[in-house]
């Protein structure tokens, strides 16, 4: 595979994403900076291309129509096909977001792509990538060989560092959205509300979760956990028994039930480290375990702990970094 | 309605996992394998669409190697599933995500479907890709990431909000199309015992795994590693709250590098 790659680019406040950010990052280290092609589709897609220069991506693919803005993932991954083959790309990287994981999916058959998501390496090995990814909710890590002259990769929010800003004039090349079956085109978004916080993606994504356990003993003293996570900026979670019991809806809860969650920090605040909960956070990069009882088993995965009571160090930990975050 | 229902037997989560001598495999002998929990909701929504439409079907199929598809298959009936499919793949022979949609759509294709509903992962790959790869294998529109479906009949739609990074968003779609389930947000209902008894002499059609290439696809696993062990936390001696969380910040500062 020594063709170009190109990058399938998601917008988010009139700008690329830092999913997206983080796919060019990932492009200009396994193709030469020139092979990296940026990809658009939707009515500001020609306005936005500027958006990969920025990160020295020099070209771009764009399909401007106001009929792909909210299309389902098929149409694009249909355009994203016939751009990859009017370019000579032999690879193509996407966002971890649930619309790249399905662009992805779709090119495995439309595109005949050796397919990977949820990585978090990628390297070239002879003609072939080698991807790595985590599997079993982070407690084992697969290598997984990308054979053949096509692959599409999703790779795994926040695995990768965004792009390096380096400007560049871009120059684009404008596709039809031409031959998408028309079964793709019927169903309809009414429309999104932003996600509580707790729920949906905003938990698998966040960089920094504060979780809830029995610890916390009753509904009306979850704000201890909610006061914590907004100091943070955090994402809300839950374990199971917090769940079970009606103090926070399902959506909140983290485990094996529940979502897996990998973030670069997770705080654990009365809670005792059960394996089902276990299995939905170990992955985490740095685990903090504030706990009453020394002998939980939290305590055993955490990076660090506080043995004590949460009722009096949490309100304490929230004024700190209140404090040191200037708030 | 027509309802399939794609699912597969992954390891129970208490499984301790290791690597073969060689690192090439994951040793997962002599593990349980359970329905993958957020088939158990593809399941459980299936169930509930059946009941709420009276006259409809529902078809599980999977794709492995015995004995646990059979099992999964079996457990899938015992919970009210109507007829049962097993895509019988060779011990040892792990087929890709591409494939198994390919496998799986082979059989989907053969029957009626009006709504074809997958888990949107499964705890052991976490690949995530079959849901949609099946879209396209059967030329249909797919949803991932599907919270909370309805059926109105008045309208022949479906409503269905989809937990993404946008929000939840809200969506409508017509029949025939792929959705596959977040997990757990529909609370799976649990087999009773005379079912279980009743689906263990149920039948269920075997059919080959049929492929035109490789049949493993073009992906392969080459190497598992497992993490290091924790060693266990480090923990923050203090003598007030206050003096707690001020080492706590200091060490997310200053050691983990982790503070916003």
């Amino acid at each position: 595979m020594t063709g170009a790659t190109l990058v399938v680019g998601e917008l988010h406040d009139g700008a690329l994403s830092e999913a997206t950010k983080e796919a060019v990052g990932v492009a200009q280290t396994v193709s030469a900076r020139e092979g990296v092609i940026g990809f658009l589709a939707g009515s500001s897609s020609r306005a936005m291309a500027s958006g990969f220069g920025r990160y020295g991506v020099g070209r771009c693919v764009v399909v401007e129509d106001a009929r792909l803005d909210g299309a389902v993932a098929a149409v694009v991954a249909h355009m994203v096909a016939q751009a990859a083959d009017s370019v000579g790309a032999e690879l193509i990287v996407v966002g971890g977001t649930t619309f790249g994981r399905n662009v992805v999916a779709r090119l495995g058959v439309r595109w005949n792509a050796a397919v990977a998501t949820g990585v978090t390496g990628l390297a070239r090995s002879g003609t072939m990538l080698d991807v790595r990814r985590p599997v079993f909710g982070g407690r084992a890590t697969e290598t997984r060989q990308l054979e053949g002259n096509h692959a599409a990769v999703a790779i795994r929010p926040h695995a990768f560092s965004v792009a390096e800003e380096s400007p560049v004039d871009v120059a684009l090349t404008v596709l039809a959205a031409d031959g998408v079956p028309a079964a793709y085109w019927s169903p309809k978004r009414l429309g999104v509300e932003a996600a509580p916080r707790g729920s949906g993606p905003t938990l698998t994504d966040a960089s920094i979760v504060v979780s809830g356990g029995r610890g916390v003993r009753a509904a009306e003293n979850f704000h201890l956990v909610e006061e914590l996570a907004a100091s943070l900026g955090a994402a809300v979670g839950a374990s199971r028994a917090v769940t079970d019991a009606g103090w926070r809806p399902v959506g909140y809860q983290v485990g094996q039930t529940g979502k897996a969650v990998s973030p670069q920090l997770y705080i654990a605040v009365g809670i005792s480290g059960a394996i089902q909960h276990l299995v939905g956070m170990v992955s985490s990069r740095v685990i903090v375990a504030i706990n009453s009882d020394a002998s939980a088993p939290i305590f055993k995965v955490a990076d660090y702990g506080v043995v004590g009571d949460l009722f009096q160090v949490v309100p304490a930990l929230t004024a700190e970094i209140r404090r040191a975050r200037g708030q | 309605m027509e309802i399939v229902v794609c699912v597969k037997p992954v390891p129970d989560a208490e499984t301790r996992l290791r690597t073969s001598t060689d690192g090439t495999t994951l040793d997962i002998e002599a593990v349980k394998f359970v329905l993958a929990g957020y088939d158990e909701s593809a399941v459980e929504q299936a169930l509930l669409l059946k009941e709420a439409s009276p006259g409809s079907k529902v078809h599980v199929v999977s794709a492995g190697p015995p004995p646990r598809t059979e099992e999964v298959l079996r457990a899938s009936l015992a919970l009210g599933c109507d007829q049962a499919t097993w895509v019988e793949t060779a011990p040892g022979v792990a087929p890709d995500p591409v494939s198994t949609a390919r496998a799986l759509a082979r059989v989907v294709s053969a029957v009626p479907h009006d709504l074809v509903l997958c888990g949107k992962q499964a705890g052991d790959d976490e690949a995530g890709v079959v849901g949609a790869a099946l879209g396209e294998l059967l030329a249909l529109p797919d949803f991932s990431a599907v919270l909370d479906l309805r059926w109105d009949p008045a309208t022949s739609r479906l409503r269905f909000q989809r937990g993404t990074e946008s929000g939840v968003e809200k969506w409508e779609a017509s029949l025939p199309c792929v959705v596959s389930l977040q997990q757990a947000w529909n609370d799976p209902r649990t087999a009773k015992l005379p079912a279980i008894l009743k689906s263990r002499k149920l039948p269920i059609a075997k059919v080959p795994l049929e492929t035109s290439g490789s049949p493993v696809g073009t992906s392969r696993s080459t190497k598992f590693e497992l993490p290091p062990p924790r060693t266990g936390a480090k923990i923050i001696e203090f003598k007030t709250p206050e003096e707690a969380a001020q080492k706590l910040v200091r060490i997310l500062k200053e050691e983990a590098k982790v503070f916003p």
